[in-house]
């Protein structure tokens, strides 16, 4: 089933918000887990990489141990599960929110991986139809389309700044972060320049000529979409009320 | 009806005491093309805002005297208006090209400008068959070489249907292939009457125009072979 079926990028749209708003105002934890491994059943079925995504994940897990400590030593109460002297070091409280926290973390990204199966274009022009307005929308385009091309050129400033005798893995942290420093000025002034020569073609390119505009390639739901949002719908509903129903 | 006209067109940067254009009277005929040359510096770039319609309309200073597209003045027109009578192709193709797709950033003109869908299909057709590139419709602009990025630039220009197209050293970013590739397209858009200016520093490319002129202290002047 991954990979075969194509989906209007309003559907996944549908999907993720469904699934990020249950990420959101769930607090069980079976329920979270529940609805993490449908956000993964809903990433392989829209055509995602599920090993992708468990790399992704992978290198969150020591922010969440941290979170379940911290949660543990600034939240009174609860059983403690591991103390030393009178400070509480893990508690089933900080433990509990904890995995909560990361459950959501996994939900969201998880989601947000279901995005990633559509191709940019199809992204913004699904959004257009959401009646989000075009000049935002087209902000968004810019973002993705360049932001490769200024990671590229981080990089170049980054060895111009290794090729004038400074090897960074050498160098302590603060003197590392007073190095990143000097990558500001180029960076602004490159950007300033993208920007400036960017508008000027976008405008003598007719650009916001009028409030409307057509689209040479209009998106159209398929059965398939009203389908899986139905389905969607119904998932959505039958988790809220079970929720509910739990207290 | 005269493509282009300046009359008595001069121009400062605000920030800058120099005045970088000085009462520039030109004119270009139907059909021509003129190349305009000229050190790093002397204000070819410039002169083409002015011509162009981006001075006053974009970048702010003191601009005096008047252009004329089609006989219009540019002060008079918004910038789509003149859009569809000029087309500017700039030095860098990475900066002109921002859609995910050669076929989006050729439509991206006419969507703008309402043109109905099945003209807009029928200008992205046609106009990648003019820069023969329409193998290419559904590729990313970074999957092409500099001079095939510079010719789709051109390509969503024409697709507006100017009749006046400036090539702001155009050529400059692209290696010899790349010229060559846009050099064969000058020379073909002449051939269908549109009339081009050039603003050029390599003299190689200087050989494709009908008329020289050199730009030097702000001012215009017939090109004797030497830049200074």
């Amino acid at each position: 089933m991954a990979g075969k079926v194509s989906l209007d990028p309003r559907t996944k749209l549908f999907m993720v918000l469904a699934i990020s708003s249950l990420a959101v105002f769930l607090t069980n934890i079976y329920l979270l887990l529940l609805v993490l491994l449908l956000a993964v059943a809903a990433l392989a079925f829209a055509g995602g990489s599920i090993v992708d995504l468990l790399g992704k994940l992978k290198r969150l897990i020591a922010i969440f141990i941290a979170i379940v400590f911290v949660q543990s030593i600034f939240t009174k109460g609860g059983q403690p599960l591991l103390q030393a002297g009178e400070l509480v070091i893990l508690s089933d409280i900080g433990l509990t929110r904890g995995i909560q926290t990361m459950l959501r973390f996994f939900i969201i990204l998880s989601s947000a991986a279901i995005m990633t199966t559509s191709n940019p274009r199809e992204i913004i022009q699904g959004l257009i139809q959401c009646k989000v307005p075009y000049e935002i929308a087209f902000m968004v385009t810019v973002a993705i389309r360049f932001f490769p091309i200024l990671r590229d050129e981080v990089n170049d400033i980054m060895t111009a700044i290794q090729l004038r005798g400074i090897n960074l893995k050498q160098v302590p942290f603060l003197k590392r972060l007073k190095t990143y420093s000097y990558l500001l000025s180029p960076m602004l002034f490159s950007v300033f320049m993208k920007s400036q020569d960017l508008s000027v073609a976008m405008e003598m390119r007719a650009f916001r000529a009028y409030p409307r505009r057509t689209s040479l390639r209009v998106l159209h739901f398929r059965t398939q979409d009203y389908q899986v949002m139905a389905l969607c719908t119904i998932i959505f509903l039958a988790i809220v009320f079970t929720a509910l129903k739990a207290g | 009806m005269i493509p282009i006209k300046a009359e008595n067109l001069s121009f400062q940067y605000r920030q800058n005491s120099k005045i970088i254009l000085q009462n520039i009277d030109l004119t270009v005929d139907k059909g021509e093309i003129l190349a305009v040359a000229g050190l790093s510096g002397a204000g070819k770039s410039t002169l083409c805002y002015c011509l162009c319609g981006i001075i006053p309309h974009v970048y702010n200073g003191l601009m005096t005297g008047n252009v004329y597209i089609n006989g219009k003045n540019t002060r008079d027109l918004t910038l789509p208006q003149i859009a569809t009578m000029l087309g500017i192709v700039f030095q860098n193709p990475d900066n002109q090209l921002f859609s995910f797709s050669v076929e989006d950033e050729i439509a991206f003109g006419p969507e703008n400008l309402c043109v109905p869908r099945s003209e807009i299909e029928r200008r992205v057709t046609e106009t990648l068959k003019t820069v023969g590139m329409q193998e290419f419709r559904h590729a990313g602009p970074q999957q092409l070489s500099g001079g095939q990025r510079q010719l789709i630039a051109l390509a969503a220009v024409l697709s507006l249907q100017p009749e006046i197209l400036i090539f702001d050293e155009a050529m400059s970013q692209i290696d010899s292939a790349g010229k060559k590739m846009v050099r064969d397209m000058i020379l073909k858009l002449k051939e269908e009457g549109k009339t081009i200016i050039m603003v050029e520093h390599d003299f190689e490319n200087l050989a494709l125009a009908d008329r020289v002129l050199v730009l030097r202290d702000g001012r215009l002047a017939p090109f004797n072979g030497q830049l200074l």
